[in-house]
């Protein structure tokens, strides 16, 4: 009796599979995520820019200037990089 | 009185001191929580692919469940190329998630709220796609630092901005999952103190804060082992298919 019932149950749900409507389910799972996500970018990016401006000056000698060059530059490529991941969310 | 909320994260020997040289490679706590993370990730599913009925009890349904879980992540972000490096995807999906949950239990130690644990695997993962890119189209991988239509007087500072968000890659992955594991685990140490050193007359707020961070904790434990996962994907998507 139960296993009847589960064929035809089965047979459902292979239907619905070959109609390919399993993998259409688009949804978000949180906008926690995605908010983190877009903060820690611009940080990152800041950090990484200022680390390497950092290793420059301690390499060549030139105290400041890479360190703040490279900040500047790391602020643009954080924005850039939050820019674009929000372009990829509004896909 | 109310223990200092960082003591849960402190790393401590467990049986013999071993060193190799200068490195000091004992045996810790952390050492052994990942140890029982990777454990029962093996369990879970060497038990729920056992028994292939053809109604799933409970384990052998989370088996197939994250299963497809993360097949559907993976053909949805990289594409049907991506498909070789399911089983990288899936092991760690599963080892970041498996030490969050575990973190989540009273008396255990999260290894995820380390910077370094989760700095060695984005980094890992980070050359990974690097040594993916240039193997897949050799020196043609470096046009990802070169957008199309740009002028040529912006070029070098352009070129250089790429460089830098390139390499903010495994820094943003790796604290982002250590930032939201520790400032979690603080918080829920933090009101769980206000519940004793207020008593039994003020603590009931605190409690209640506790109880519902603890949910939003587990929520937070999966989601970001599914984040950590899906930018893999989506950096994997970048050396698999160029298209800048």
């Amino acid at each position: 009796m139960e296993k009847d019932q589960f064929k035809t149950r089965l047979e459902i749900a292979k239907k619905k599979i070959s109609k390919k409507n399993l993998y259409n389910n688009n949804d978000n799972p949180s906008s926690i995520g995605t908010a983190f996500k877009l903060s820690t970018e611009l940080v990152a990016a800041v950090a990484v820019g200022t680390i390497i401006g950092y290793i420059f000056d301690k390499t060549f000698g030139t105290k400041p200037w890479f360190i703040l060059i490279f900040f500047f530059v790391g602020v643009i490529a954080g924005i850039m990089n939050v820019i674009r991941s929000a372009k990829n969310m509004q896909k | 009185m109310a223990a200092n909320p960082m003591t849960q994260f402190n790393v401590y020997r467990i049986g013999p001191e071993i060193k190799i040289g200068v490195f000091d490679i004992s045996f810790t706590n952390a050492s052994l929580f990942m140890i029982i993370s990777s454990l029962a990730v093996l369990l879970v599913f060497n038990i729920g692919s056992k028994k292939n009925s053809l109604l799933p009890n409970k384990i052998q349904l989370l088996a197939e469940l994250s299963y497809t879980f993360v097949s559907k992540m993976i053909s949805d972000t990289a594409g049907l190329k991506a498909k070789p490096y399911f089983a990288f995807i899936f092991s760690l999906f599963m080892f970041v998630l498996f030490c969050n949950m575990f973190g989540m239990i009273p008396y255990t130690f999260t290894v995820t709220s380390h910077i370094i644990v989760t700095f060695v695997l984005a980094s890992f993962i980070f050359i990974g796609v690097t040594v993916i890119g240039f193997m897949k189209h050799g020196f043609g991988y470096l046009k990802l630092f070169v957008p199309s239509g740009v002028p040529k007087v912006l070029l070098p500072l352009i070129v250089v901005i790429e460089i830098i968000s390139y390499l903010s890659r495994p820094v943003s992955l790796s604290v982002r999952l250590f930032a939201n594991m520790m400032a979690g685990h603080t918080m829920m140490k933090v009101f769980g103190g206000f519940v004793i050193s207020l008593g039994i007359v003020g603590g009931w707020l605190p409690l209640s804060f506790s109880v519902a961070l603890t949910g939003l904790e587990i929520l937070v434990a999966f989601l970001q082992a599914y984040v950590f996962a899906i930018l893999t994907c989506i950096y994997l998507n970048d050396a698999l298919n160029l298209h800048h």
